[in-house]
């Protein structure tokens, strides 16, 4: 079946009453997410898996990523109208947005982060759609050299591109891995690590440590900050940007959705980073870069649409080949796997109902969040005034239970809890934890093709420069550390200053 | 410190682990590569942060102290609850445990406490038992 055929097939999946309400369910909670400062996506995902068991698996992706693209519209929200980014991808949005709130023009800002919002979240989907099964028919040739030498480059690029320094983000990747391999060994049967522990036979538990890592990590840090919030308030009629600032906004949106698109293919911070890459480009090609920061409307109009097409170019390594990018990427990929589903290169042609039916979703994702973020932006401020302190403890609490739900264990909850201590230990010291949550889901892949790859080419490992695929990436890979230790030694630049700061 | 203990524990325990041969790596082998990696990193990072400035260090220690009694305290809370959880039931612990939060914690007046305990403590009950149809631990009378 052709594209539009199997877009079809997707669109009467996704337009069935009750994927509807899952997607609009999705992009409600998601937008809820971004406009709270404290809950990010991630911890967002997270709490909304185990109200995933009882749907099946195409309603419970569809539900999962409306709030994945629904934070990213949200966050830029709260930037523009209090300086507060909702998620860290508006963390660039407070500069302009919220100097253009202090001049009145906030509403118009609101519209123009919406519009491209919905802009480049479409053409990113329109990307996801064309691109994800070509790589994933690409990926059927792929043996376990193959694989191993993806996940090392992977790997790698996730150390050069993630939020932290490389020789920060590395150990994080290696600590994942580690944790990855406790339980039994797929191979050989062999119990590792587990000390007798009948609960840690088949590893530990994904969804634990995900909702503890983001989900209690994220409550424990925001419970030693006092929000002092003033809210803006925005009437209705002040939403409609002038002519000039729809004129001035079209080039950043367009240009936007290119970047955004193709810097989420990457693994790391793909949304952070591709709203600054966005903004640094928009003030160099300005004609007056000296007034970016004191309210011009391309420091929105770019970040925020390429924050959008982040997230469907985000997809395409995890929909095409199995392998998520990012913690929200990775963490939907864990909801797919307890609905007994691993994304690969046969997720595609074996699942087209899910694959195309989420993708049909996304587009009517995209429409209801346009309308929930323009005429009813003033009910999700509203949000905002509810205190934090009545919040978290919900927030506790539905994390404890949604970790039970999973296998009614005690010890699952003290995995949860253990999660928590130490993502809040991490973000203290300021390593980035998504390294660490993506190298536990995807480590034990690593291992597996790697001693796959041993095994057949009985110790030799010329197997993996021996056709040009894996001599390719690897190839990659080398130039990629070398290059990261080059860049060890200069100063930073300034977005990864920026970055990391944040 | 945590990277140079994982790596420490991992190379004790991985070393009871058969490796195998090079041809046929057993389950041993990656985790102690990975052990390796992790001591060898956790090494560097304390070297490292060793070699840094100690000036603000005494100021920034008693900060981070202060800071650290709200989290500790609903991390030795939550773990209490965690303990009782499957003893007392969810009814039964769950308002406890909100309570103590609200009060403890939030610093809400004790009425006004105690009611959003019992109304999120029962309501929390409701949405996951009723609504989502999760199996929560059942309290002396039976729910």
């Amino acid at each position: 079946m052709d594209v539009f055929g199997n877009l079809l097939a997707g669109f009467q999946t996704a337009l069935s009453l009750h994927n509807i309400y899952l997607c609009f369910i999705g992009c409600l909670f998601g937008t809820m997410v971004g406009v709270l400062p404290g809950i990010g996506p991630l911890a967002g995902i997270s709490l909304l898996i185990p109200a995933t068991y009882g749907l099946d698996a195409t309603g419970a992706i569809i539900m999962l990523a409306g709030i994945y693209y629904g934070a990213m519209y949200g966050g830029s929200t709260t930037s523009i109208l209090m300086n507060i980014p909702g998620e860290s991808a508006s963390v660039i949005t407070c500069v302009d947005g919220y100097r253009m709130t202090q001049k009145g023009r906030g509403g118009a800002a609101l519209f123009i982060s919406a519009w491209g919002s919905f802009i480049g979240g479409n053409l990113s989907i329109l990307g996801l759609m064309i691109l994800a099964p070509l790589l994933a028919n690409f990926a059927t040739r792929f043996g376990p050299p193959e694989i191993f030498a993806v996940l090392v480059l992977a790997f790698l690029l996730l150390g050069s591109l993630g939020s932290g320094s490389f020789f920060k983000t590395m150990p994080m990747i290696i600590l994942g891995m580690f944790l990855g391999t406790v339980g039994m060994d797929p191979l050989t049967g062999s119990f590792r690590f587990t000390h007798d522990v009948k609960d840690l036979y088949d590893g530990v538990g994904f969804v634990p440590v995900a909702m503890g890592a983001f989900g209690i990590g994220e409550i424990l840090v925001a419970t030693e900050e006092s929000l002092v919030r003033i809210i803006h308030k925005v009437k209705m009629r002040e939403l409609l940007p002038t002519r000039e600032e729809l004129r001035a906004s079209w080039g950043p949106i367009f240009r936007g959705s290119g970047l955004g698109f193709m810097i989420g293919i990457l693994p790391g911070s793909a949304h952070v980073l591709s709203s600054f890459v966005s903004y640094a480009v928009e003030k160099k090609l300005s004609q007056h870069p000296e007034e970016f920061g004191t309210g011009r409307i391309e420091g929105v109009a770019g970040p925020e649409t390429a924050n959008n097409s982040a997230t469907g170019g985000a997809m395409i390594p995890f929909l095409g080949i199995g392998i998520p990018t990012g913690p929200a990427t990775a963490v939907m990929m864990i909801a797919l796997m307890i609905h007994g589903i691993r994304p690969g290169p046969l997720f595609i042609s074996e699942q087209p109902q899910i694959f195309w039916g989420l993708i049909a979703s996304m587009y009517i994702g995209n429409v209801i969040l346009l309308i929930l973020n323009l005429p009813l932006v003033g009910i999700f401020i509203n949000l905002l005034r509810v205190p934090f302190r009545i919040l978290f403890p919900l927030v506790l609490l539905i994390c404890l239970v949604g970790s039970y739900s999973v296998s009614s264990s005690t010890f699952d909850l003290l995995v949860l809890l253990g999660s928590g201590v130490l993502g809040y230990i991490f973000r203290k010291l300021k390593y980035d934890l998504a390294p660490f949550i993506l190298a536990l889901i995807i480590g034990p892949l690593l291992e597996m093709s790697l001693r796959q790859s041993l095994m057949r080419s009985a110790g030799s490992l010329s197997i993996f420069w021996n056709n040009p695929i894996t001599l390719t990436l690897f190839g990659a890979s080398s130039l990629l550390f070398l290059w990261n230790l080059i860049t060890a030694l200069r100063p930073k630049s300034t977005w990864k200053k920026a970055l990391e700061e944040e | 410190m945590i990277f140079l203990l994982t790596g420490i524990y991992g190379l004790i325990f991985s070393l009871h682990l058969p490796m195998g041969r090079w041809t046929e790596p057993g389950p041993g082998a990656f985790p102690f590569g990975l052990a390796v990696l992790l001591s060898f990193s956790g090494i560097m990072i304390i070297a490292r942060t060793k070699t840094k400035k100690e000036e603000k260090q005494e100021g920034k220690t008693r900060e981070f102290l202060r800071n650290l009694i709200t989290p500790l305290s609903i991390v030795l809370l939550t773990l209490a609850f965690i303990l009782v959880l499957e003893r007392v039931g969810y009814v039964a612990s769950v308002p406890v445990y909100l309570f103590i939060l609200f009060f403890g914690i939030c610093r809400y007046k004790l009425p006004l406490a105690a009611g959003m305990a019992v109304v999120f403590g029962l309501g929390s009950w409701y949405l996951f038992v009723k609504i989502l149809g999760v199996q929560l631990p059942l309290s002396f009378w039976g729910i």
